[in-house]
């Protein structure tokens, strides 16, 4: 394919036919399918053959009709500076965004994309019309030259100054980091198992519920037997349950891992990143340098082992598709981790700065959150059986462990123009941000807090809030007043 | 301003927020709050009533009581927080930012840049309008939890206040 020229109006590829039908199909099905129901289930109009050969039919050519007409009613183009989608043809809709508007172009692709190879383009905005700027089939081609094409007029919008810049634009796209499938086996082991078994618990809980109703008599019968044979040796149980947990867990795991980041592949190009991964679902996201508000990284006991971290990348998000906006790396080394860090917040200078620690105070109130609440909300249970005291002490000390633990992660190091967070309890999680991304800042302080001078900051970027809870009054103050100042003077792009 | 290096250190220097020079909301506001305190124990009560209309089987006059209790005691502690927390609402604009504080037993102070609004409206609700009062609220980019609304505002100092912060924004663009 030519290159293509944006400035004329274009349709969608010519194999987008298959997809919108199919896609119509389902839309069709999901708007009428009560009426399907009723007309199933009274099946008596279903005597006659002819009525339903008819029906089918007609709702066929409806569907092929519309299909037709709606992607030869679809255009989209670039003119003055904005990028212009028009679609329907009973409701005609023009859909307007200027370019440098446009927060990324991401690609994606589903199973049937991929048998007929065209992409879908989706063109995320900071505004609520994100959603509807989606193309559904693109020639493979076509979409990277409309991909480089939007980036790169939005690139010269921006950098209009800096003929720097301009040679650069063909610099090689340089791979960061890789996954191979032993990488993701090890990744899908250190995953969060409590939370892979809760999932499979409440939907394995409602598949043997389904099942009981279907076996009623004879799944009866044979769990009284196991039953019987459980209760007879209830340790046997517990073992047996506590193994087949973690196992299905893991498994559970290492197939949605694989599945969800086969072939991952973080590319940089310029100030440019671009994630490309998946098995069945392949998607293709592009971060750009001065979009990007924050970068999370997390690593946790097992993963502690193999030394892997898990990195989200935190962009401006629109409120309705807030999780499309997070891209996450789901495993790198330390290495990695170190690379990114120094591209995209500098050389490392915030460890020349302390670490400042939430107030031991902040123990207190997350003890009594945890542990007292929950045993004085208890109480009237407590008298009914001396044994539930044993159980009181066990969960206090417990919950204090737990805060405790809390605590001891719980600190930022700051300087004057970046600051790192530090929380998490049995995994460690860190946050990063530039200052000038801020857009709003909370200074906090319950009449608990005042009495012993304490605070708490919460710093809002596009993309989330970083809190800093229980530090001293005057350092929250001081704090407060300096990202003010540093973000008011602050020229740069933040988003 | 890569370069700029003011150390924290040095914080003396920096501007500060004031947290008594800060303009206090409309006194008809707090009469819309206390409206809204009153509906809603309106509507409490009101479904207690029925409930205990509607039942078979009455509930043992103990609970009955406790719980008209429960609720007499609630919006009484929630009247008397709105009363005594209206002084601590306030906003303030400064040269380059704008901020608002409240909370009796949480104090919250909030400041938003006026280089990170994106834009800005102002509302009306039914019993604002009965008293001719109106919202500014400001829109900030990404998620909803940076947005500040600014309430009680007589409608012409609201639409004063969105027409300065409108041409802030535009400044910066």
């Amino acid at each position: 394919m030519n290159k293509p020229d944006l400035s004329i109006p274009t349709r969608q590829s010519v194999k987008g036919l298959a997809l919108i039908f199919i896609i119509s199909i389902r839309q069709a099905i999901k708007m009428f399918w009560p009426l399907i129901l009723i007309l199933v289930i009274q099946n008596d109009i279903f005597k006659d053959r002819l009525v339903v050969v008819i029906s089918i039919l007609t709702a066929l050519i409806l569907l092929v009709v519309h299909t037709i007409l709606y992607y030869l009613n679809f255009y989209f183009f670039v003119a003055n500076g904005e990028f212009v989608l028009k679609k329907g043809y009973l409701r005609k809709k023009v859909l307007s965004i200027p370019l440098d508007r446009i927060q990324s172009v991401n690609t994606k692709q589903n199973l049937i994309q991929q048998l007929l190879n065209v992409v879908s383009l989706e063109i995320d905005t900071a505004g609520t019309i994100g959603m509807e700027l989606k193309i559904h089939a693109l020639e493979n081609s076509f979409s990277t030259e409309l991909q480089t094409l939007l980036r790169s007029a939005k690139k010269e919008k921006l950098d209009w100054a800096t003929d720097e810049l301009q040679e650069k634009t063909e610099a090689e796209e340089k791979l960061i980091l890789k996954l191979s499938t032993s990488d993701l086996l090890k990744i899908g082991i250190s995953q969060n198992h409590l939370r892979a078994g809760l999932i499979i618990i409440a939907f394995g809980f409602q598949i043997f519920q389904q099942i009981e109703d279907l076996f009623q008599e004879k799944a009866e019968e044979y769990s009284n037997e196991l039953i019987g044979f459980m209760s007879n040796s209830s340790w046997a149980l517990i073992a047996f349950l506590l193994v087949f947990f973690l196992l299905v867990s893991i498994i559970f795991s290492l197939f949605r891992t694989l599945l969800k980041y086969f072939d991952f592949k973080l590319l940089k190009k310029e100030d440019t990143y671009r994630v490309e991964s998946g098995l069945i679902n392949k998607r293709n996201v592009i971060i750009p340098h001065n979009k990007l508000q924050e970068l999370n990284w997390e690593t946790g006991p097992i993963k502690q082992i193999f030394g892997i971290y898990n990195l989200v990348f935190k962009q401006a998000v629109s409120g309705q598709n807030r999780r499309q906006q997070v891209v996450d790396a789901p495993g790198c080394l330390s290495r990695h981790l170190e690379l990114l860090k120094t591209d995209l917040f500098g050389d490392e200078q915030l460890s020349l700065n302390p670490k400042i620690y939430s107030d031991s105070y902040y123990f207190r109130r997350l003890w009594i959150l945890f542990g007292w609440l929950p045993v004085i909300i208890a109480t009237p249970f407590l008298f009914s059986e001396w044994r539930f005291w044993g159980g009181v002490v066990f969960w206090l000390s417990l919950s204090a462990g737990y805060s405790f633990l809390i605590l001891k992660k719980r600190y930022f190091r700051i300087n004057n123009d970046q600051i790192r967070v530090s929380k998490g309890a049995i995994s460690h999680k860190w946050e990063q941000m530039k200052l000038f991304k801020i857009q709003s800042v909370e200074f906090r302080q319950t009449i608990f807090q005042k009495r012993r001078s304490l605070a708490s900051l919460h710093l809002t970027n596009a993309s989330g809030t970083i809190t800093i809870p229980y530090i001293g009054e005057m350092m929250a103050k001081q704090i407060y007043n300096y990202l003010l100042y540093h973000t008011e003077i602050s020229e740069e792009r933040w988003m | 301003m890569e370069n700029f290096t003011n150390s924290i250190l040095l914080p003396e220097n920096l501007p500060e927020i004031e947290s008594n020079t800060f303009n206090l909301l409309d006194k008809k506001y707090l009469r819309i709050l206390l409206l809204q305190n009153l509906i809603l124990y309106l509507l409490l009560s009101g479904a207690l009533v029925i409930f205990l209309l509607l039942t078979e089987q009455k509930p043992p006059i103990f609970i009955t009581l406790s719980v008209s209790l429960i609720i007499v005691l609630a919006v009484g502690l929630s009247l008397a927080i709105t009363v005594l927390g209206f002084p601590k609402k306030g906003y303030l604009v400064r040269e380059k930012d704008v901020s608002f504080q409240k909370g009796l037993i949480t104090y919250k102070l909030t400041t938003v840049p006026f280089n990170r609004i994106q834009h800005v409206e102002v509302n009306q609700g039914i019993l604002a309008k009965m008293y001719g009062l109106s919202s500014v609220k400001i829109y900030t980019a990404g998620g909803t939890s940076s947005d500040l609304v600014i309430p009680g505002l007589p409608v012409d100092d609201a639409q004063k206040l969105k027409a300065f912060l409108s041409e802030k924004i535009s400044e910066h663009e």
